[in-house]
């Protein structure tokens, strides 16, 4: 794990608790076409996009998109 | 300072002893109110009778005293008489004007006060047509003059033991309006005690209801959610009522579920492509 993506996914435990870690990797994968590990401060726009869209999904959409802007904010 | 439930149990239930507080300390007032006015009502009402009462007594002492000076003046000689029964008199007439003003300064009213300056002014005479009778009586032999002096000085003395009684009637008077400060403060004090109780009352069944409702509103929700969830329906979605440790238990709660919500996604993606990755959650 980077420095980035540790941070990442110490932002995104309080909204999606064990999940973070799988979903994080399941939006990069999935939608950057890369491994976490590999995130960098170009991707996290795109990430944040995802996380919000994705997030709100299982989670209440305001706190999907309070995350999203969370992680674009870094 | 943070609104958790445990200051709000202590804010609330300070309030409420603070309120009981009150309550004590009004009814408290009220009761040692009473007692100072009770025992106002013996201290002053009592007095003042006794006063009278003494100042009758001394009166009559005085006057048997002086009749027996005029009666037996002739038979012993001025100087004896005056030894046995003057001397004596004198003293009594002084224990009356003494006595006199001590009724004068403790009547609480100006009304009764004034009854007991008739009575020290009463005295006062009683001295005066005193001493014009001795003196008449000492002069031996006018006794036209001595008739005269001495029908002044009875007159005085009824003066005064009419003045006397007044001043019994005062001591009494007194009690009453004592007894009347009683009721007053009783009448005054009992709707307060009672309208701050009422209040204390009002406050504490509301701030009960208020207390009661931000401790059971989200807890009812959450065990709503929980329930559900516990059936498998994960579409419920947690509340954060308030800023408070259940407000953290529904957040905690709330994480949870997302994380199950995505856990189930991914068995649901997996089982329906098992050869390809999934939908990108």
């Amino acid at each position: 794990m980077s420095e980035l993506s540790d941070r990442i996914l110490a932002l995104s435990k309080p909204y999606l608790g064990p999940a973070a870690e799988s979903f994080l990797a399941r939006q990069c994968k999935g939608h950057l076409s890369i491994e976490m590990t590999a995130l960098t401060s170009a991707h996290l726009k795109d990430l944040a996009a995802w996380v919000e869209r994705s997030g709100g999904l299982i989670m209440d959409a305001p706190k999907a998109a309070e995350l999203g802007k969370k992680i674009a904010a870094m | 300072m943070r609104p958790t439930i445990k200051n709000k149990l202590v804010g609330g239930f300070s309030a409420v002893l603070f309120l009981m507080g009150v309550v004590a300390v009004i009814g408290a007032y009220s009761v040692l109110s009473l007692r100072a006015s009770a025992l106002e009502t013996a201290r002053v009402g009592d007095r003042l009778n006794s006063i009278s009462l003494e100042i009758q007594v001394h009166n009559l002492e005085a006057q048997r005293k002086i009749g027996s000076y005029l009666t037996e003046f002739k038979q012993l000689g001025a100087e004896k008489a005056r030894e046995t029964y003057l001397d004596e008199a004198e003293f009594e007439i002084s224990e009356i004007e003494s006595l006199a003003a001590k009724g004068v300064h403790l009547a609480p009213t100006a009304e009764k006060r004034a009854t007991f300056q008739v009575i020290s002014d009463a005295a006062a005479k009683y001295s005066d047509t005193l001493d014009a009778a001795v003196q008449a009586v000492e002069k031996n032999g006018q006794v036209k003059e001595e008739s005269t002096a001495v029908t002044a000085y009875e007159a005085a003395a009824q003066q005064l033991s009419e003045s006397a009684e007044d001043g019994e009637m005062a001591g009494r008077d007194a009690s009453q309006t004592s007894q009347d400060n009683i009721e007053r403060v009783s009448k005054r004090s009992v709707p307060l005690v009672i309208g701050v109780s009422l209040l204390g009352l009002v406050i504490a069944l509301t701030m009960s209801y208020i207390l009661s409702r931000a401790i059971l509103l989200p807890v009812e929700h959450l065990k709503e959610v929980a329930e559900n969830v516990s059936m498998g329906n994960l579409k419920m979605s947690v509340r954060r009522f308030s800023e408070d440790e259940i407000g953290d238990l529904a957040d905690s709660f709330g994480r949870m579920v997302t994380a199950v919500r995505f856990f189930q996604s991914e068995a649901e993606a997996a089982q329906a492509v098992p050869a390809t990755e999934g939908s990108g959650r």
